[in-house]
């Protein structure tokens, strides 16, 4: 980024406020030739087309035009009918109204959809027309660079987002040199307190950041970076296409225009051809942040115009709560997952117990909210409320927080909770009360727990063979569970958690609702919370999450419908195609030779029973998918079973593939064409602290203040590598769809429109914002604070707690009293279920233990004798953060240099090591009868015996032979789910199971991998 | 003046190794002349963080160990190469970058915490961001990233220091002999034992987790530990040097006969998983849950125990 020195740039201000400010368009040639003096880089821009504008009237009473010739520009008024552009206003007071410079978007936007105003001419002369002018109005930004903070050093602070919490980015010399967390200065509001049990509770004035935050840098300056665009070399578009070579040919550098006419060509080529939704396009998530350039906004828009077949994802962290957990108490909206409000207060004040099950907020960092919870979970100990983490491996959090560690075998835990609830019933002690009155199907579940139609009372010693875990810790558990205000922690924030994707993973969350439920949901210091999710911040705040659509358009397939949409004018994108095809058989959807008909039930959020809806691939009028456009991480690594996601690549299923990728890695190596994508601190966005919103809605209360942030434009991209937006952009020009994509505004012009739509500017001046580049919101005090989630339903109030979920019609009674189940009540037995599927052997309406079909004493368990789970990783976000040659590498918990190969960790106890004759640091071979992946061993007594560990999530997926997706092939950068199943997690469900997988482990003899 | 000090809690540390990268964010590819040239990319770590496992499971304790230039007052490293090493008047240890070209010099720290950048061809290790603390930075890279501030910097008169050092119970990663700048609380989680076990005993056929049973600990038949068993009839006793030898627990339980147990603590934490009380038939238990019996035994749990043991200790090391 050019920086001008302070008086230049005072000076450069003062002409360019002089001239423009009150003007209009109509002087628009005095005003170019300025800027063009100002600045040698717009002075180039302008010099890019001689060509002749017309602005005019409709009716001709007033025009002016303009010659733009080497860079200069002269204008004369009159009608001049041989211009190549032609901007028409339908009537003065339209013109008037569109092009002063302060503005409202809503009068643009609105004239713009009615024809008030129009632009004329060939695509590529009018957008450059059109973007001139918007350049025009962010000209000092753009162009002299006035934004971010000089510091005394000379260097620049910007401010960007990240998965991993918002950083200051130092910049000097168009070079980053450090990223930072933010320490709040003295104008940023004080943090809120917590008293409880005497003591009084503050965050620090700072944000922090997770390891992949802290790495950021070098992902920018990865050497695997995509920085030219890039066609594999035995891909000829007009002739052999070598499919078969896909991931193991190489790459040959070609320009923009050849990659971009290669795409748009394929593109029209494929649609006229095979019709509707012969696109096929798949996002993934996490590779960035930004409400504007990220994929639920730009990436959705252009999909949405092209009318494509999308992937559809299952909820991959959620599982059990998405397919059994909502059935119980609703929750639809969050997959599941529960109300957050005034639940760290409620937690710190009123609680007895916390029982953390399959919980690893310290991993996980919630969900992006870098290590904002870790202080919540050290005044766990402060207040000296005991803990007991229930988890095979003994995760980050139980190793921070300490207390008892119970360690149930793998998918086991839905037995574990039902000899809880079996302790309960016999002794009473349970709220009988409220499950009289709250509750409906009591009976039935009890019938089932207490064995008195299958002759099993399922006691604590009943589970012991089944988990593993002594009869008397369970019994112990219960009763102090049973006797104390408890919170049920599960998953990173609530309602996650490897436990829920696992065989049946259903079971372990709808038993954690029964548990929950038995003992009063929503009475002070009863509740979901791992001190996670739920602080005291400002829920009445309006700024919209990631997931809140952005400029999508789309306001069904993101939360825009119900946050962005009525905000900020916008012109609408629905896409034509209904077809999809589901993540988990994505591969086999492609195969498919013939026209197999691949079905499942699909998951919709906005109520429970729509996940029931079947779906067909191919959808009826339809073929099959023939071009790939992959955006975003890597199916592989985090996608079970991961070498299907190869072989799907390697046949001539898909005539076309292009993935629009940072990095070269994962699906990536699968590409015809590859466009580079540079990351968010080469473009303009703006967001907030782990504000996803959507799916998890109001998820900024992972954090102890709300961060609002622009995304400043730090460096200029790397190499030739464009932001996603201007790549989307550039090939929507060619199809014709320049205005339709992105109403011809660019990302920065996007940004400040979000930023106009939001509370944001009401509290501080888009200059200032840009400026000191983030806002901390001032937390609420104490008399103002949310309810606390739940209460209302405990207590028999209408719902209070500050969300529209559920929608309106899934009340079923009076809107707004109760839950979101047919009854209103929390449900022990389903009624959705019931409906559904009453003899569901695999998901029956009330909660049951079913034993997976691959764990001890399963048929694979003869050959394979070691439980593996893969949860969520510590160290990189998914694929974000691994490999990249960055040095989270370096971090010896995440992945181990031996011999020059720096091999995945896999944790095995350490006993299990010595019986097969292996020790710390050896390179091992993990496999099982779906592959081979080589990994570094660490010997440990975090896990029991049989029982073995390893994260899921490598960013890469590369075999020894060079034979991507063959058989008998041999993994070689640890990409764990290339072990996993691909089964689902119960039959009528589009969900994982991958912590449920048996291996063995052997030494590895092959020698040293290059 | 106000000199360098710090600070390594490991009760604190999360283990998410954000002092490293973000010392890696500040050195790699950023020369700081002349405090320091650039750090090597990979490995050559001028922080570090270790994980360290204590006991089997279901009783691991986990804890990671940071360790970084101790920046000593008596440092071997600037005895043996006086020439190389400068010590500020601040307390911070800088490498001379222009005179470290002696691959040796990489052996003189004793901790380990000198590194040799190959790309180079000099010695190299943390200058405690000297280059930002001279430019008004209030603190280290490493620990600006430090979530709960794990790494904590004290710029104090090192008067000042030796009643923090007293009052935090700061001890040194080694034997201080070295005058180390840098000073660990809690180190007892690294480098002392630890005894873990369950208790339980029979009634009507069913096993049962003994609740708020008394358990003693014993050193040639003395007393030096005291606490109860928890709400899962689980024990914790904590700061036992290592070596110790011979011990005894003994636990006790209304209506059944103690519990003797001898064991040995020598490089490693011992788990008695799981003790049982034997006798019992006929005499009155408490089984049921007991509010009282529960408060109890939670007013034993570390850290109170963990004081009552480290007191016990600190006699018994006398």
């Amino acid at each position: 980024m050019t920086t001008l020195s302070q008086e230049a740039l005072e000076k450069s201000l003062k002409i360019f406020n002089k001239t423009i400010v009150g003007g209009t368009l109509f002087t628009l040639d005095k005003l170019l030739n300025v800027l063009g003096t100002l600045s040698p880089k717009f002075k180039k821009e302008l010099a890019e087309h001689n060509i002749t504008v017309q602005l005019r009237l409709r009716d001709n009473t007033y025009g002016r035009w303009f010659r733009f010739k080497d860079g200069f520009v002269t204008g004369q008024d009159g009608i001049n009918k041989d211009c190549i552009v032609d901007m028409i206003f339908e009537d003065e007071a339209s013109a008037r109204r569109v092009t002063a410079l302060i503005r409202s978007q809503f009068d643009f936007v609105n004239a713009a959809k009615q024809g008030q105003i129009v632009l004329n001419g060939p695509d590529a002369e009018a957008m450059w027309f059109s973007s001139l002018l918007l350049k025009v109005f962010a000209f000092d930004v753009l162009y002299l660079g006035n934004y971010g903070t000089k510091m005394p050093n000379g260097e620049m602070r910007y401010t960007t987002g990240t998965n991993g919490g918002p950083l200051f980015v130092y910049v000097k010399d168009d070079k980053i040199v450090r990223v930072t967390p933010i320490d709040f200065d003295e104008e940023d509001p004080d943090m809120w307190t917590i008293t409880a049990k005497g003591q009084k509770l503050t965050p620090p004035r700072r944000t922090t950041v997770a390891p992949y935050a802290q790495g950021w840098k070098q992902m920018v300056y990865s050497p695997d970076r995509c920085l030219y665009p890039m066609k594999r070399v035995d891909f000829d578009p007009d002739g052999d296409r070598h499919y078969e070579n896909r991931g193991v040919s190489g790459y040959e550098r070609i320009s923009w225009d050849e990659a971009l006419d290669i795409v748009a060509k394929e593109m029209i080529r494929v649609r006229k051809t095979y019709g509707p939704g012969a696109i096929f396009a798949s996002t993934g998530s996490h590779h960035n942040w930004g409400s504007i350039g990220y994929y639920l906004s730009c990436a959705k828009r252009f999909f949405n115009v092209i009318g494509a077949t999308m992937c559809m994802h299952n909820p991959d962290s959620w599982e059990g709560w998405a397919w059994g957990g909502q059935h119980h108490f609703g929750g639809s909206a969050r997959n599941g997952g529960t109300e957050p409000y005034g639940t760290v207060e409620d937690c710190l004040k009123n609680s007895e117990f916390i029982v953390f099950w399959s919980s690893d907020p310290e991993s996980t960092s919630g969900n992006y909210a870098g290590q904002e919870g870790t202080i919540r979970r050290e005044w766990i100990n402060k207040l000296g409320i005991p803990v007991v983490h229930i988890d095979p491996y003994q995760n980050a959090t139980a190793a921070f927080v300490r207390g008892r560690w119970i360690c149930p075998r793998p998918a086991t835990d839905a037995a574990l909770g039902i000899a809880i609830a079996n302790v309960w019933m016999h002794e009473g002690l349970y709220d009988k009360d409220y499950v009289k009155k709250k509750t409906y199907g009591f009976e039935k579940w009890e019938t089932y727990v207490l064995g008195k139609e299958d002759g099993i009372d399922k006691t604590p010693e009943w589970q012991e063979d089944i988990t593993g875990v002594p009869a008397r810790t369970v019994r112990a558990l219960a009763r102090y569970w049973g006797t104390h205000k408890t919170y049920l922690a599960c998953g990173s924030m609530t309602s996650f958690g490897s436990a829920g994707r696992t065989a049946f993973g259903t079971e372990w969350a709808r038993v954690c609702v029964c548990l929950i439920a038995m003992q009063g949901l929503g009475k002070p210091g009863v509740n979901f919370g791992t001190l996670q999710y739920g602080t005291p911040l400002d829920t009445r705040f309006w700024f919209p999450g990631y997931a809140d659509g952005g400029f999508s358009g789309d306001f069904i397939g993101t939360g825009a419908g119900v946050a962005t949409y009525n905000r900020m004018p916008q012109t609408p994108s629905i896409s034509s195609e209904y077809q999809a095809i589901p993540r988990l058989l994505l591969p086999e959807a492609i195969m498919a030779k013939d026209d197999a008909d691949i079905t499942w039930h699909g998951l919709g959020v906005y109520s429970v029973h729509s996940q029931f809806g079947t779906l067909h691939y191919p959808a009826p009028g339809h073929e099959r998918v023939r071009m790939y456009y992959k955006y975003g991480g890597s199916h592989m690594g985090t996608q079970p079973d991961s070498k299907r996601y190869a072989q799907q690549y390697r046949c001539d299923s898909l005539e076309f593939v292009v993935n629009q990728s940072v990095w070269f890695e994962g699906e990536a190596r699968f590409a015809d064409i590859i466009l580079p994508a540079c990351t968010n601190f080469e473009r303009w966005d703006i967001g907030e602290f782990a504000s996803c919103g959507g799916y998890i809605d109001k998820s900024y209360l992972q954090n102890n203040s709300r961060v609002i942030f622009v995304q400043h434009k730090c460096i200029e991209p790397l190499g030739e590598s464009k932001a996603d937006f201007d790549i989307f952009q550039e090939i929507a020009n060619r199809l014709g769809l320049w205005q339709v994509y992105s109403e011809g505004n660019t990302e920065y012009d996007w940004t400040k429109r979000l930023y106009e739509a939001t509370d944001m500017a009401r509290v501080m001046p888009w200059g200032k914002f840009i400026k000191k580049g983030y806002y901390v919101v001032p937390p609420l005090p104490e008399n103002r604070r949310d309810p606390v989630a739940f209460n209302w339903f405990a207590e028999g109030r209408k719902k209070d707690t500050p969300e529209l979920t559920p929608l309106p019609s899934e009340y079923y009674g009076r809107y707004g009293e109760g839950l979101q189940t047919p009854s209103g009540l929390l449900e022990f037995e389903c009624q959705t279920l019931k409906r559904f599927d009453p003899n569901d052997e695999e998901r029956l309406p009330i909660c049951t233990y079913i034993h997976s079909w691959e764990g001890v004493g399963s048929e694979p368990y003869a050959k394979y004798k070691l439980q593996l789970i893969s949860p969520h990783s510590k160290y990189s976000f998914h694929t974000m953060g691994d490999l990249k040659d960055t040095n989270i590498n370096d971090i010896q918990e995440h992945r181990m240099l031996i011999d020059g190969h720096r091999y995945w960790v896999f944790r095995m106890n350490t006993k299990d090591a010595a019986e097969r004759g292996l020790k710390q640091g050896d390179v091992i071979e993990v496999y099982n009868d779906r592959g081979k992946v080589l990994c570094a061993l660490e010997t440990t007594e975090r896990v029991p015996q049989g029982i073995c560990h390893s994260y899921e999530s490598c960013a890469d997926y590369v075999t020894l032979e060079n034979d991507p997706g063959g058989e008998d092939t041999t993994e070689i950068m640890g990409c764990i789910n290339n072990l996993t199943p691909g089964r689902f997690i119960t039959k009528h469900a589009h969900g994982l199971a991958v912590n449920s997988c048996l291996v063995e482990v052997r030494k590895w003899e092959g020698g040293a991998v290059k | 003046m106000k000199k360098f000090h710090m600070i390594v809690d490991l009760e604190k540390c999360v283990g998410c190794f954000n002092c490293m990268l973000a010392c890696k964010d500040e050195h790699v590819g950023n020369k700081w002349l002349p405090y320091t040239d650039e750090q090597q990319k990979h490995e050559n770590k001028w922080i570090c963080p270790t994980m360290t496992e204590r006991g089997e499971a279901p009783y691991t304790e986990v804890t990671y160990v940071t360790k970084m230039c101790q920046h000593c007052d008596n440092a071997p490293c600037a005895k043996k190469y006086p020439d190389v090493f400068i010590k500020r008047s601040d307390g911070l240890m800088l490498i001379d970058y222009k005179r470290a070209g002696n691959k040796d010099i990489v052996d003189a720290c004793p901790y380990g915490m000198i590194s040799w950048n190959e790309d180079l061809g000099c010695a190299q290790k943390c200058t405690g961001c000297a280059h930002l603390i001279d430019n008004g930075w209030k603190e280290p890279r490493c620990v600006q990233a430090c979530p709960l501030r794990a790494l904590q910097t004290v710029f104090c008169e090192d008067a000042e220091w030796e009643n923090i050092i007293e009052k935090q119970g700061l001890k040194p990663i080694t034997d201080g002999s070295n005058k180390p700048r840098v000073m660990y609380k809690n180190l007892y989680f690294y480098n002392k034992c630890f005894v873990k076990g369950a208790l339980c005993f029979e009634k009507d056929g069913i096993e049962e987790a003994a609740i708020d049973a008394k358990v003693e600990l014993l050193v040639n038949k003395t007393v030096v530990a005291t606490t109860a068993s928890d709400f899962l009839g689980e024990f914790y006793i904590d700061m036992i040097p290592k070596n110790t030898g011979a011990m005894q627990i003994k636990a006790y339980m209304d209506g059944y006969d103690p519990i003797v147990k001898d064991f040995e603590i020598k490089e490693e934490s011992v788990i008695l998983d799981a003790l049982k009380f034997g006798g019992g038939e006929g005499k009155p238990a408490v089984i049921l849950p007991n509010e009282h019996a529960y408060e109890q035994a939670l007013d034993h749990m570390i850290p109170k125990d963990v004081e009552a043991a480290k007191k016990a200790f600190e006699e018994a090391d006398k």
